[in-house]
């Protein structure tokens, strides 16, 4: 017997006496009863039911080690946050080079989402220096299944290192070729596809290694593309490309060695004028803990400098290997340790040792035509060692040691960099 | 060997071609177990006539809830609901449908018909043999909700359009026994599978207003010794229809097999399984004839000719404020 049924019928029974004492035209019968309760108890139901679909589109808050995020069926709000604080030593000979010191290299809250299916969107300010800039502020929108428009501030798509995430990267800084490459830039962007990835798209235009101004200052453009093939998760290979026209000499670009000390800069009075073009041939393939990630780039920008006016070609190419010394499989993303590390857990989170070797060779023409001072560096050799400790998927200590070698244009060399980084990184 | 090669020749274009394909069909509570026989029956026929595959999926509800969710971006390739209006609404909201639709397919793309019958437990004991027993005291009576349901409308209106031809026409007193009559219902479902659910498995009310199909599939389920159907005087001709939605299956490339899919229900396989399933086919030469025995004969009216079409039953009756609204009291 169905339980309200049951317990109307021990009521009515218990409760026979009154209810038979009543008059017969008034009386609810057994039958009536029961069919009163089975109404109340279907009633229920469908409100239990109703309750349940409205569920489905009431926001739903949640917090975990992904950060906070709140839905309402195709629409979600996420905020995620990466802090990073970084300890930078140097124990070369180098008069020149940036002090040691303790370092805020990012403090990026993110706030990110989708409205609907069909459109999403990301702010990501730097709160890291003294003055707050902006990183990441772009929309995206469905234009079909497989095809995305993204418009705003973007990750140029041309170095491989570069359009690693920041959480993610093997070494405390990103190798030499990014130092060609542009970083942020300005401006609209299609991209799809899942095996085979392209990004096409048009841009202010960006110098090397540097990020985009808020508006164009040239009123000149870059068209940048990527072609890149994943046959599986962990193998990819492509090949990316940028050109584009620059004038002025607001963005001249100043290059930087891996401990991030200024190696050489343009002199007063160059500027570019004309074709910028860059190329970057690029690949990762990583099976099991062993991984390896290569990349080559190749930038070629006209300038000019008293009236005289050249093409001025650098280029630059790393590997970068990492071994997951815990077993956890290597990738392009963030390790996740198999077991996080805990006082008292018997989890030692994830280790992972990386080494980079890598090279950063400017035109050497520069300092005859006059670009560049004859002292500044022509080209720098690198090769660095490091160790990950990934105590969770969300805290990571680094600890980094590169040797950088140089070699002058036509003056003395600069002593070799050694520098010594660390990281402690929050990232959710 | 010539003959084998040529053969092996002509072949490899249409195995070489050969595509998979996924349909999403949105349709209304009752047609669960027609479509599930039908779509099985539809990806044989698409394999051995063209190579290709097809993995359809099934969506049911409420007619008026599935529509929503259709314009509320579910992306139907067909839907294949209880009546037009819910198809029209789709087209005037999304403008994924065209406003001829309806012309597109035979029978005003309605491959099968329906009515309204009644389900009464087995000996009738309350004695409800027509639409005025409904409005006696006491009956309990299940029927879904109209605002959410089609099936719910069509018995709303089969009850109004008796009402109406027993009163001379006079539709306040046409409103006055449907009020009774939604007086004497207990719960109000918002599907017709629901509302059979709460009749046969709750063992709530004493009558079903049902899908002919739904009625003789209760009694076949659960046996004839528990249920037995009664036939009214009058009943309403539901005309469920099917449409691709051409928004949707476009931006798929679905298109074809979409089409190929709503064609196959008017096919004579499509036609028998309708029967089967205790629908009339619209094409019965197709259909094994003790499944046509089955239909009892009865005298149906239809929307257009008491109620001037959905468009104005809907809005007189259905939409916000209008009959139903005024006549039901929860």
């Amino acid at each position: 017997m169905r339980p309200f049924a049951f317990v109307s019928a021990v009521l009515v029974t218990a409760l026979g006496f009154p209810v038979a004492a009543q008059p017969a035209e008034t009386a609810p019968t057994l039958e009536q009863l029961d069919q009163q309760l089975r109404i109340l108890e279907r009633k229920l139901e469908l409100a239990a039911e109703a309750a349940t679909a409205e569920s489905a589109t009431r926001p739903q808050v949640s917090a975990d080690r992904s950060g906070l995020r709140i839905t309402a069926g195709s629409t979600e709000f996420r905020l995620r946050g990466l802090l990073q604080l970084d300890g930078r030593w140097f124990t070369g000979e180098d008069g020149a080079q940036l002090p040691d010191s303790f370092v805020f290299r990012r403090v990026r809250p993110t706030f990110q989402g989708t409205l609907g299916k069909g459109i999403g969107f990301r702010f990501t300010p730097e709160l890291a220096g003294d003055t707050t800039t902006l990183i990441d502020a772009y929309l995206d929108v469905a234009v079909t299944e497989s095809v995305t428009l993204r418009a705003g501030k973007v990750k140029g798509p041309v170095g491989l290192e570069r359009l690693q995430s920041a959480t993610d990267l093997a070494f405390v800084e990103r190798g030499l070729p990014t130092e060609l490459a542009p970083n942020r830039e300005v401006g609209v962007q299609a991209q799809g596809g899942q095996r085979l990835q392209w990004v096409l798209g048009i841009y202010n235009g960006t110098a090397d290694g540097s990020n985009g101004p808020a508006s164009d200052v040239d009123n000149r453009k870059e068209v940048a593309a990527r072609l890149f093939y994943q046959p599986s998760p962990h193998i990819g290979f492509g090949i990316a490309g940028s050109t584009g026209s620059k004038r002025g000499d607001t963005q001249l670009p100043r290059y930087r060695s891996p401990g991030q000390n200024r190696i050489t800069s343009y002199v007063a009075g160059a500027t570019f004028d004309g074709r910028h073009t860059r190329i970057s041939p690029q690949a990762y393939a990583y099976r099991g803990p062993v991984g390896l990630l290569a990349e080559y780039i190749l930038s070629e920008q006209a300038l000019s400098i008293g009236g005289s006016a050249d093409t001025l070609t650098h280029s630059a190419w790393q590997v970068v290997g990492r071994y997951v010394l815990t077993g956890e499989q290597a990738s392009f993303a963030t390790l996740v340790p198999a077991r996080d590390y805990g006082v008292g857990k018997p989890g030692w989170g994830g280790w992972e040792l990386v080494a980079r070797v890598g090279q950063l060779t400017l035109d050497d023409d520069a300092d005859a035509l006059g670009y560049v001072a004859a002292t500044e560096e022509q080209s720098l050799d690198n090769v660095g060692i490091g160790v990950n400790w990934y105590l969770d998927r969300n805290v990571r200590f680094a600890a980094n040691y590169d040797v950088t070698r140089f070699k002058s244009f036509s003056g003395p060399d600069r002593p070799d960099e050694h520098a010594l980084f660390t990281r402690l990184q929050l990232a959710f | 060997m010539k003959l084998k090669a040529l053969i092996a020749a002509a072949l490899l274009p249409v195995s070489a071609h050969a595509a998979h394909y996924e349909l999403l069909n949105v349709s209304y509570d009752p047609t669960r177990e027609l479509y599930t026989e039908f779509n099985q029956a539809f990806a044989a026929h698409l394999k051995a006539t063209t190579g290709d595959t097809v993995t359809i999926q099934q969506s049911h509800g409420g007619a008026g809830k599935q529509a929503r969710a259709v314009i509320d971006g579910l992306a139907a390739d067909v839907v294949t609901l209880a009546l037009a209006y819910d198809i029209d609404a789709i087209a005037e909201r999304t403008g994924k449908i065209p406003p001829d639709w309806q012309s597109r397919l035979p029978h005003n793309s309605a491959p099968y018909t329906s009515t309204i019958v009644f389900l009464v437990r087995k000996g009738n004991p309350k004695n409800i043999q027509d639409w005025d027993d409904l409005v006696k005291p006491g009956i309990g009576i299940i029927t879904p909700n109209p605002k959410t349901s089609g099936g719910a409308r069509w018995n709303y209106l089969a009850a109004y359009a008796y009402a109406l031809r027993h009163n001379d026409d006079d539709d306040a007193k046409a409103k006055a026994f449907v009020g009774k009559l939604l007086a004497n219902v207990p719960v109000l479902d918002t599907g017709a599978r629901g509302a059979t659910t709460t009749f046969v498995q709750r063992g709530i009310g004493d009558v079903l207003l049902a899908w002919e199909n739904e009625a003789f599939l209760a009694i076949n389920e659960l046996g004839p010794d528990k249920f037995e159907i009664v036939v009214p005087s009058l009943s309403i001709l539901a005309e469920p229809p099917v449409t691709v939605v051409d928004g949707n299956a476009k931006r798929k490339k679905t298109t074809a097999v979409a089409k190929a899919y709503l064609d196959y229900l008017y096919s004579a396989e499509g036609q028998r399984l309708a029967a089967k399933h205790y629908y009339r086919p619209v094409k019965p030469e197709h259909a094994d004839p003790a499944d046509l025995a089955r239909f009892p004969e009865l005298e149906l009216i239809t929307v257009d000719s008491v109620f001037g079409g959905w468009q104005k039953a809907q809005k007189t009756h259905f939409a916000d404020g209008g009959v139903f609204d005024q006549i039901y009291q929860p």
